[in-house]
């Protein structure tokens, strides 16, 4: 492939609403007014802690086996015996937070924060839902500059209102695992033993493992027996870290274990878990001395009769 | 893409641009001619969050401006590519951001379902981040031309007429951007890629 295919090939097909020629359409016939950026609807939500992500993470205090190890154990005893609940779509919704990845005006750092959700029918359609939840400071010394800055919402490149719930039927494959594109019945059919999962999922090398079965806990509708063997087998890993209880930034309690992630060098992943449900709470990925984390908190994930819309 | 060069779809549009001189409704046959192919690009080059932004910007300035337009100088749909080129100029941190996500997680990291690094390690090439940060570092006037080329895919002289720069340019800004690219894909081997990024 020559460098032109490399280029097309690295920004791919955008998943585009269909809906999105209408709005535009509709605004360029309602006129150019111009209307003042509000920090209106800072949806509460978005109000919470994004402070409380950098707090929460700092402090490690490795513990390998022990606590940590019976916690995850007794969570794949309950997603054991958790049952399966039916409907006829997955949904997953996840409220994400990120810091943006550079200094805005005198030197202030802003952390956005959105819903993404997931749809997946039992015939396999996909729906993707998104909205932007708005930007806010990311800690008191920020928001101090950010007003002395006369409080802007708005900067070159980085819109901070809160947007308009969004649902784009994706199609493609819903989900994926070590790379693979996964269907809903293929993660039913995934091996409920915890070896055989691991095995699957082993060839990708160290420093993967971890993320491949922790990814089956959270957004993939994995059946119960496949759920605990992903638990167990996370039991067995050594590079898993436990790191005591947690808060979420839901104000969720849970236990904290982390993993490296390879790439970028130093970042790690912090799940929160709630053992007796077995249930991921939410996700932090962040590296030493980088600003750039990101959390992700699962607020739903399961199986519903509702009909896909706009979150 | 289906009418690129088609001289029927150049004279209706220069047609239409005419009559909306004198009933602005003309323009709507601009704007649903054109509105999926600019969508994509723009959607391609800064993501389909800031691209409605973008795309209503670039419709816009063409509506302000279609008193200007020469259908003897460029087609509408050069035309609009290059309002959309100076659009998006405005909105490069964006872009950076873009390229950054590209390179390092392919598209929509954040959709549900597709949550581990592990999916994008290995499905996506391992020179993703390579490729990416080197056309992000191109300049601007050689990345314009390059995507033109390679999402648009524009003629050369249909570059020429949306950038308003000489036919002879666009061919050497695109082989200092080719170039540029095959130095870093050919500095690496992809053998080698996997374990490297694992390393750090």
């Amino acid at each position: 492939m020559d460098e032109l295919g490399r280029v097309r090939e690295l920004y791919g097909e955008p998943s585009l609403d269909p809906l999105a020629r209408a709005r535009v359409r509709e605004r360029l016939t309602a006129a150019p007014r111009r209307r003042r950026r509000r920090l209106t609807g800072m949806v509460a939500l978005a109000g919470a802690v994004a402070v409380a992500a950098a707090t929460l993470i700092a402090l490690p205090d490795p513990e390998i086996s022990g606590p940590g190890r019976s916690i995850l154990l007794a969570a794949a005893h309950s997603a054991e015996s958790g049952g399966e609940v039916s409907g006829a779509y997955w949904r997953v919704r996840k409220l994400i937070r990120r810091t943006y990845p550079e200094r805005l005006g005198s030197g202030y750092w802003m952390v956005e924060s959105r819903l993404a959700e997931l749809w997946v029918a039992r015939d396999g359609r996909v729906w993707a839902g998104a909205r932007s939840l708005g930007v806010r400071p990311r800690t008191p010394a920020d928001e101090l500059a950010w007003r002395k800055d006369g409080a802007p919402t708005a900067w070159p490149g980085l819109p901070g209102d809160p947007g308009k719930g969004t649902l784009t039927a994706t199609g493609g494959v819903p989900f994926s695992m070590a790379g693979q594109g996964m269907t809903i019945d293929q993660i039913r059919d995934l091996p409920a033993d915890p070896g055989r999962l691991r095995a699957l999922v082993e060839p990708l090398g160290e420093g993967l493992v971890a993320d491949a079965l922790s990814g089956l806990l959270w957004s993939k509708p994995s059946p119960p027996e496949v759920r605990a063997a992903a638990y167990r087998a996370l039991a067995d890993l050594p590079e898993v870290r436990y790191l005591g209880e947690r808060t979420d930034e839901q104000g969720r309690r849970g236990a904290a274990f982390s993993f490296a992630l390879p790439d970028p060098p130093g970042t790690r992943r912090t799940l929160i878990i709630d053992s007796a449900t077995s249930r991921v709470l939410s996700s932090v990925t962040d590296a030493p001395g980088i600003l750039n984390d990101q959390t992700e908190l699962v607020l739903e994930a399961g199986w519903t009769d509702r009909k896909p819309a706009a979150p | 893409m289906a009418w690129a060069g088609n001289p029927r779809q150049e004279v209706e549009d220069a047609e239409a641009i005419r009559r909306s001189l004198d009933e602005a409704e003309w323009f709507s046959v601009i704007f649903d001619g054109h509105f999926a192919e600019i969508h994509r690009y723009v959607a391609q080059r800064l993501g389909p969050g800031s691209a409605e932004d973008v795309v209503a910007e670039t419709f816009l300035a063409a509506f302000r401006r279609r008193a200007r337009y020469d259908p003897a100088r460029a087609t509408v749909r050069a035309w609009l590519y290059g309002i959309a080129t100076n659009v998006i100029h405005r909105h490069r941190r964006v872009e950076v951001r873009m390229l950054r996500a590209l390179g390092r997680h392919g598209p929509d990291p954040d959709l549900p379902g597709h949550e581990e690094r592990v999916a994008v390690r290995v499905s996506a090439q391992s020179l993703r981040p390579s490729i990416a940060a080197a056309v992000a570092g191109l300049a601007q006037r050689d990345r314009d031309v390059l995507l033109l080329v390679a999402l648009a895919e524009l003629s050369h002289e249909e570059i020429a007429e949306a950038l308003g720069i000489p036919y002879g340019t666009v061919g050497s800004r695109l082989s200092r951007a080719r170039r540029k690219l095959r130095a870093v894909l050919g500095e690496r081997n992809p053998m080698l890629d996997r374990r490297e990024g694992e390393d750090g």
